[in-house]
């Protein structure tokens, strides 16, 4: 999973959450189940907003929560595992990496919808 | 000055919050002892970072009462830090990626690997020169008495030595590029050795094929890529060993060796090796560290695991050391290039890995021209039968790119 958006515009986050459910081996995404995006505007950031965006977004999803360090302050993955009450991991194999690579693009694209809104003239051009 | 006078003192300091790591320091030993360097003591504290000598003062002093030659940090040191425990206990310092370098030049033979070495040396000066440079002009100001026409234009030298190096070595890609279509067209499969530092990709390539490439068991004896040839169940495959990874490269590092890294990002297979005797921890870190380092050079072809020196262990400790690390090792093959044990295996796995031949059906006139076409297919393709008829069809199995050269790849039966 990724987190797009975690910076200030005009005093506020605008982010956008995407949870991709995959099956994966060690070096390939063997098939995906399903993708998820959560919008969500807040006023300041903290932990405890970005573990609750997170298990909202995986809420029903089974498996290993997998994101950037980034995203969750460098914290340890066993102090992530604790603040989450999930199993986590940070991405470790060719195929994690892969996974949380596609939902930033996910939730990147999910964001510049939001923000940006389709043009007509990109929407003709996409048809 | 012979390798056996050089000596040092090994320091390490580890983060208070996290349990201590002692392959650490074992890894900065073999680091050490690859540079030639007899180590004299392991120092290690917990603790936080020094601002102004990375680990505390007693430490250092009790360091240099082995009085060694150099100090050789585990951690990353800063500029500052350089200077002031220079300054303040007069000792010369290396932290572990100025010993890496250390090694890397020791080593580097080809004109290729010299401008790498080079380049990843300036990369990492060019920095602490600019910092140097900050520091030093700090309170001045410029015209009379500042820093000096040549002190300011020697971030600009080294940032022009870089870009002609990248330049020089753009050149050396290019020409690996064309050498791999070559071998492609010539019928080659790629298949490139990978894997964490001294987990014996050198010792597997001399046991597949033959060759007497340098082994040793110390870090970074490959520095160079070497490529054999090798038959696997029927296809012709070239066999490339690279140079090691290692755990916390920084990433220049990587960039700089982009040209021996290609060798690997452009194989059509990678065999990733890892030291199954190494405890389990250990194993999953370097597996975990490779996997990074295979992402940071943007492979996307297959990956087979071996698990080398499986007979440092017995059957049931080696299976299940494997299961421990099945989500980091894809299709892993027990082996040891010492015995040859599972090499059979890994010859299976590696043509079950490689992708499949395709079939093809082309006609050829049947004219002197046509008949040298027919030769050199024979070369570099399977045939499969050929029909003389008022036009030489010919059916076989062969890579798209030996077709292309031919000019051939048009007509496509499957």
């Amino acid at each position: 999973m990724d987190i797009s958006g975690r910076h200030e515009v005009e005093g506020r986050y605008e982010m956008v959450c995407a949870a991709v459910s995959a099956r994966i081996s060690p070096n390939f995404l063997e098939r995906i189940g399903s993708v998820r995006l959560k919008h969500r505007q807040a006023g300041s950031l903290d932990i405890s907003l970005i573990s609750e965006i997170i298990i909202e977004s995986c809420t029903g999803l089974s498996g290993i929560i997998i994101a950037e360090s980034g995203d969750l302050y460098n914290l340890e993955v066993w102090r992530v595992k604790s603040i989450l009450g999930r199993d986590f991991k940070y991405p470790q194999t060719i195929a994690e990496r892969t996974a949380v690579e596609l939902a930033h693009h996910i939730s990147l694209a999910g964001l510049r919808l939001i923000r940006d809104g389709i043009d007509d003239e990109r929407a003709r051009s996409i048809e | 000055m012979s390798g056996e006078d050089k000596t040092a003192v090994l320091l390490i300091r580890q983060s208070p919050g996290r349990p201590p790591d002692p392959y650490k320091m074992k890894e900065l030993v073999g680091l050490a002892r690859a540079a030639g360097y007899r180590v004299l003591a392991e120092i290690s504290q917990r603790r936080g970072r020094d601002h102004l000598f990375q680990m505390g003062r007693g430490k250092i002093e009790e360091a240099l009462s082995y009085r060694p030659q150099k100090l050789i940090f585990y951690n990353p040191l800063s500029p500052s830090q350089v200077y002031n425990i220079r300054s303040t206990f007069g000792a010369p310092v290396l932290d572990r990626f100025n010993l890496i370098l250390e090694i890397f030049s020791c080593r580097a033979f080809t004109r290729e690997a010299k401008l790498q070495v080079e380049l990843a040396r300036l990369s990492y000066d060019a920095p602490q020169v600019r910092s140097a440079l900050a520091l030093k002009k700090r309170g001045e100001q410029p015209g009379f008495r500042g820093a000096g026409a040549y002190e300011q234009s020697m971030y600009h030298d080294i940032r022009a030595r870089m870009a002609k190096i990248r330049f020089e070595l753009s050149a050396v890609e290019d020409k690996g590029e064309s050498r791999r279509q070559r071998r492609r067209e010539q019928g080659f499969d790629l298949v490139a050795l990978a894997g964490y530092t001294n987990a014996g990709k050198s010792t597997l390539l001399n046991c597949l094929t033959g060759s007497e490439v340098r082994v040793q068991d110390q870090p970074f004896t490959t520095l160079s890529p070497t490529t054999r040839a090798l038959d696997v169940l029927g296809r012709r495959v070239l066999l490339t060993d690279t140079v090691g990874f290692i755990d916390d490269l920084p990433h220049f590092l990587i960039k700089a060796f982009r040209s021996t890294l290609s060798e690997i990002s452009e194989a059509d297979l990678v065999l990733l090796v890892a030291d199954i005797s190494d405890p389990i921890d250990l194993l999953r870190r370097k597996l975990i560290a490779s996997h990074k380092a295979l992402w940071d050079c943007n492979v996307a072809s297959p990956i087979v695991t071996i698990l080398n020196k499986a007979d440092r262990l017995n059957e049931r400790e080696a299976a299940l050391k494997a299961e421990m690390v099945r989500d980091l090792a894809p299709y892993p093959v027990l082996a040891s290039a010492v015995n040859g044990q599972g090499l059979g295996l890994l010859e299976e796995s590696l043509s079950q890995h490689l992708q499949p031949l395709s079939e093809h059906e082309i006609r050829l006139p049947y004219t002197s021209q046509g008949l040298s076409q027919l030769s050199r297919l024979y070369q570099n393709t399977e045939l499969i039968a050929v029909r003389y008829e008022e036009e030489l069809i010919v059916r076989l199995r062969g890579r798209k790119e030996s077709l292309a050269r031919a000019g051939l790849y048009k007509e496509t039966l499957e």
